[in-house]
């Protein structure tokens, strides 16, 4: 029930008895079987008609919308995601009480500065020495204990984040140069993998969340409607390291992405469709790479890491249970 | 269905009483639906009494329990208990049940003993105290965890 689909060509999304089909611009069919889909993101510039939506609608598939500047567009969700009250109640009830919204900005934000503190020590091991950044994330997670409010918590990351970013032109290859987080559009071949990676893992929260009651507009360490769906930018960022950022250092370093794979037009610089196809083909992959789960004990999924996140969330909210954000642990 | 949930998991059944839904996605749910739905099909009358308890009835007047195994009768017998004990204290009717796993080919009756409608009433205690706790009882791991709908909502901490 959890694979995503991805269409990068140009054309016509349409129900074709049971299943979906693309007719592309020079007639081309393909078949997505729909049964075992979780989503469709669709990258190129198709045609579909209220048809085809019932149909997805019927099978809970999600279809998200990627297009130009910083890659996702949004997200046409299926009517039929899970909804409650009470559920919703209790979120809302969690935002508006400070203490309880700051302790869970906190543990977003410390998850994320642990998991990007495991990618920067792998890199330490590997012939760099990032000891001082380390020490950096380390610091900013003790400063987090003193952050009042969400603004300051926010600043923690902030401050943890250029010190990870800091990392990326040393282990990145000649003909990389990063410079420092640029998005709407990205400037440059780093920013714009970055922008892609981390729409995809959005994307794919916003999928998770769904299967959950939770509500993806109420949110705790950003804030509300600050974009459409912020708890999808709250969990995203436990996530950004493991999915995003190790699979662009492993795909330029391994040179299956070069510099030819980008379109540089005035201010920015964007993905071409092979790149983009390049990229979701690993980005899948990894989703799909198990991990044994300490609790469950079985192996899990990347991808339903974040499933659990969201049950995780939802479980703090209604039962009061104490939550802790995703780790890396392995 | 919270007598179930009673004899179950005290957990599960303070999850349901706050509507916390389970996974419809998972196969043991889909499953017990499907051969509840499939079995007794043209024999069997659904009533709902006092918007309170919704329970099959056959044609020869039985109150009918569905279960998808011999696994964890003593709650589904709980829950039937219950039906007939509500009946007969409340509505006034007296009357007999039938707790059938249809893949077994197996049938057994229940009737509301003195003893039974004690078991019951201390029952309806147990749920109460539980369904009025501000949060759920701790989680617990019990042999039949991993086939349970909030398994991964339990267990993934």
């Amino acid at each position: 029930m959890d694979r995503n689909y991805h269409v990068f060509s140009d054309g016509r999304l349409e129900r074709n008895n049971d299943t979906v089909r693309l007719v592309t611009e020079d007639g081309e069919k393909k078949y997505l079987p729909v049964e075992n889909a979780e989503a469709l993101f669709v990258h190129g510039q198709v045609d579909y008609n209220t048809r085809l939506m019932s149909f997805l609608d019927d099978h809970g598939v999600a279809m998200h919308v990627f297009g130009w500047g910083d890659y996702y567009s949004g997200s046409i969700m299926p009517k039929r995601g899970q909804t409650s009250g009470q559920t919703l109640v209790e979120q809302v009830r969690a935002y508006d009480d400070p203490e309880r919204r700051l302790g869970l900005a906190r543990k977003f934000v410390a998850g994320s500065i642990h998991n990007m503190r495991t990618n920067v020590k792998y890199y330490d091991n590997r012939g760099h020495d990032f000891a001082s950044i380390v020490e950096t994330l380390e610091d900013c997670r003790g400063n987090l204990d003193e952050a009042d409010d969400v603004d300051e918590a926010m600043g923690v990351e902030a401050t943890a984040r250029r010190a990870y970013y800091s990392i990326f032109d040393a282990i990145l290859p000649e003909g990389f140069v990063f410079g420092g987080r640029q998005y709407n559009p990205p400037n440059n071949e780093v920013n714009s993998l970055i922008s892609f990676g981390n729409s995809l893992v959005y994307a794919n929260v916003v999928s998770a969340i769904r299967a959950t009651a939770l509500d993806p507009a109420v949110s705790y360490l950003h804030e509300p409607g600050e974009r459409r769906y912020s708890l999808a930018l709250d969990i995203a960022e436990l996530f950004k390291p493991l999915l995003t950022d190790r699979l662009i250092f492993r795909l330029v370093n391994r040179g299956q992405l070069s510099t030819d794979e980008f379109e540089t037009e005035l201010n920015s610089c964007l993905l071409t469709e092979s790149g983009r196809k390049t990229f979701s083909k690993a980005f899948e992959e990894t989703l799909e790479e198990t991990v044994e789960h300490p609790n469950l004990k079985r192996k899990v999924s990347y991808q339903y890491l974040l499933r659990l996140e969201a049950y995780k969330l939802k479980k703090h909210l209604l039962t009061g249970e104490n939550y802790e954000p995703f780790e890396r642990w392995w | 269905m919270m007598m179930q949930y009673y004899e179950v998991c005290e957990r599960e059944l303070w999850f349901l009483s706050r509507n916390i839904e389970i996974d419809r996605e998972n196969p043991a749910v889909v499953r017990g639906t499907h051969v509840d739905d499939e079995t007794y099909e043209e024999k069997r009358r659904n009533f709902s009494i006092d918007g309170t308890i919704s329970l099959d009835v056959l044609d020869d007047g039985q109150v009918l329990e569905v279960k998808p195994s011999s696994s964890l009768v003593e709650p589904a017998k709980l829950q039937l208990l219950y039906y007939l004990w509500y009946l007969d204290r409340v509505v006034g009717v007296e009357k007999s049940g039938v707790l059938a796993h249809p893949t077994e080919r197996k049938r057994e009756s229940v009737e509301l003993t003195d003893e039974n409608a004690a078991r019951v009433e201390d029952a309806i205690r147990g749920v109460h105290e539980i369904v009025t706790r501000e949060s759920p009882p701790p989680a617990e791991e019990k042999p039949f965890c991993e086939s349970c709908a909030y398994y991964d909502f339990c267990w993934s901490c």
